[in-house]
């Protein structure tokens, strides 16, 4: 910046802040866009769906599409797989999180950087690296096309025990130590006295872990090879595109989107302030 | 501490050392092992014939399984690097709009970035796929507005990995966003005091201050922002299939067509050795680079 745009921008704060406005109004807009053309889409007719110039605001609202959507795919169905999906590898993951994110914070034993190390290395392994063997893995313990192949594989992970263990080694050691002299067990102490000091690290990880769950695509479209009873509503939705293709399925497609979006996103906006604190936190301490 | 504790740190880690073991090392290895040997996937793993290198000659050999993977492969570089130059920058832009105090509204503004974070892919890939509509798609419409011709998006070879990456882009950003600006709130406010009372003025104090703060952040940033870009899948198996004319066919697609779909176990997974090859090259060499600028 030359000195007399300096003394401009010095000169008027308030040129600066319309700017500074623009700017994030704009960045606003263009990250809002895409959903909300989603949602308005969904509501319009199919002849609106196809108007050049688009109509931007659906005039007779409608939810036609919707119905559409229940005639082509299963959509409770679909849902509750995805509930079911996402809920129980939540629940897993929680548990062999906390358990194993303990142990690597307050126990010592031989091993235990190595081990952890190597668990974490884990974290930045791409899926499709194990994909062709766990695929066959899966099928040959007799697990494929049900929904416990879905979830098996994925009741643990390494970021869930690191991110456990980081808020874990903040717990004092005089709590932990107090009730082992009362004698509790260390499954009883981690419920009682660890698991409420680091209550939002779980509610983090119970939302990173159901949100992740709920839109993966594609070891469920890998392990279920076709059988419609176990898809989870992303899978279904796939089917959307190729129905009745380029003529009318936008309405269709835009609804059947709206409605695999919801749960993530509703989940987000009421919980988003733990998933910001555990990011950071992963970021800062990691 | 205590030997006692010797068995209780064996129960408390058991379900996911096991779990993790028998899902990701196991695997992981049979995907070393099975990249020299001929095996198709339909077939239990004792079915397996060594063959050496030769899948690896294979894949990288003048047939058509070594030109869709070269292919595979080159795209899905320019699918990375593209990715990682538009997420930092924009990342630590919009960052710096969210953690500036001059104007309100930053929290909002994270929330509405960070909420494309949580949409299924696939619903991205659905959705994006009609607004890249040529005729009736409000991007080209909007294009239209500002006098640009209608860009052939994701139907033409020249420009449908590029439209993918914008996709990515647009998910992803609001992620990195929040990365940065933890970043951000990293940086101790007297060193713009002491800059500001030295005469620095903002475009000095972002390149004297700011930037070589954020390395750390930007380091970790760009190794999640690569690690997620390889993983692409939904919007290529959903809406591209590979095409037009090889031209989206990334590794996670082409790898799970090869492995899956055409059970050819062998050569899928001499490419997914591959791929973890690159990527851990491509990290290393990373890592090599900040560490070297840090020792300037």
């Amino acid at each position: 910046m030359s000195a007399a745009t300096r003394s401009v921008a010095r000169k008027r704060p308030s040129g600066r802040k319309a700017l500074l406005a623009t700017a994030m109004l704009l960045v606003a807009v263009a990250s809002a866009f895409p959903l909300a053309w989603m949602v308005l889409s969904s509501l319009k007719t199919p002849a609106e769906t196809m108007q050049v110039p688009p109509v931007w605001i659906p005039h007779t609202p409608t939810l036609d599409a919707y119905e559409k959507v229940a005639g082509v795919i299963n959509v409770g169905r679909s849902m509750w797989n995805s509930l079911v999906i996402a809920s129980i590898t939540t629940a897993g993951i929680l548990i062999t999180s906390m358990m194993a994110g303990y142990a690597f914070a307050k126990y010592s034993f031989p091993g235990r950087s190595l081990l952890f190390s190597l668990l974490i290395a884990t974290m930045f392994l791409p899926p499709i690296v194990t994909l062709i063997p766990l695929y066959r893995m899966v099928g040959s313990i007799g697990l494929n096309a049900s929904l416990a192949g879905i979830i098996v594989p994925n009741l643990a992970n390494a970021f869930g025990i690191f991110l456990m263990r980081q808020f874990i080694a903040g717990v004092p050691d005089d709590l932990i130590d107090a009730a082992r002299m009362d004698g509790a067990s260390e499954l009883l102490i981690l419920y009682k006295i660890v698991a409420p000091s680091v209550a939002p690290a779980i509610a983090a990880l119970a939302l990173f872990a159901f949100v992740y769950h709920w839109n993966s695509y594609l070891w469920p479209l890998t392990v279920l090879q076709g059988n419609a009873d176990a898809y989870p509503i992303v899978i279904s939705l796939s089917r959307l595109l190729s129905y009745n293709r380029g003529a009318v399925n936008t309405g269709l497609v835009m609804a059947g989107a709206t409605l695999a979006v919801l749960p993530p996103l509703v989940l987000f906006v009421f919980l988003q302030r733990f998933f910001v604190d555990s990011i950071v936190g992963s970021a800062i301490k990691g | 501490m205590a030997k006692a504790f010797r068995a209780s740190a064996g129960i408390m880690l058991a379900p996911a050392v096991t779990l993790i073991g028998v899902f990701v090392l196991v695997p992981m290895l049979l995907t070393v092992w099975l990249s020299f040997q001929d095996w198709s996937t339909q077939t239990p793993f004792s079915e397996a014939s060594f063959v050496g290198l030769g899948n690896f000659h294979e894949i990288f050999g003048p047939t058509s399984v070594g030109r869709d993977f070269k292919t595979a492969l080159l795209n899905t570089a320019i699918y990375t690097a593209l990715s990682v130059v538009l997420i930092l920058p924009l990342s630590v832009v919009f960052g710096l709009l969210v953690y500036q105090r001059q104007v309100a509204g930053g929290t909002a503004l994270r929330t509405v970035l960070f909420s494309t974070y949580m949409v299924p892919m696939i619903a991205v890939a659905l959705v994006w796929s009609k607004l890249y509509a040529p005729s009736e798609g409000p991007l080209n419409q909007l294009l239209g507005l500002i006098g640009i011709s209608p860009q052939p998006w994701l139907s033409s070879p020249r420009s449908a990995l590029v439209s993918i990456v914008l996709l990515n882009v647009w998910q992803q950003v609001g992620y990195f966003t929040v990365l940065a600006i933890a970043g951000l709130t990293q940086i101790p406010s007297s060193l713009y005091e002491a800059a500001t009372l030295d005469g620095a003025n903002g475009r000095e104090q972002f390149r004297f201050i700011t930037l070589p703060l954020l390395r750390r952040t930007l380091l970790f940033s760009a190794v999640i922002a690569i690690i997620n870009a390889v993983q692409v899948f939904e919007p290529v198996a959903l809406i591209t299939q590979g095409g037009p004319v090889g031209s989206t066919n990334v590794l996670t697609y082409h790898i799970r067509r090869v492995g899956i779909e055409r059970a050819q176990g062998g050569l899928g997974s001499a490419m997914a050795v591959m791929l973890m090859i690159s990527l851990i090259v491509c990290v290393s060499a990373l890592f090599a680079f900040v560490n070297r600028k840090d020792s300037e």
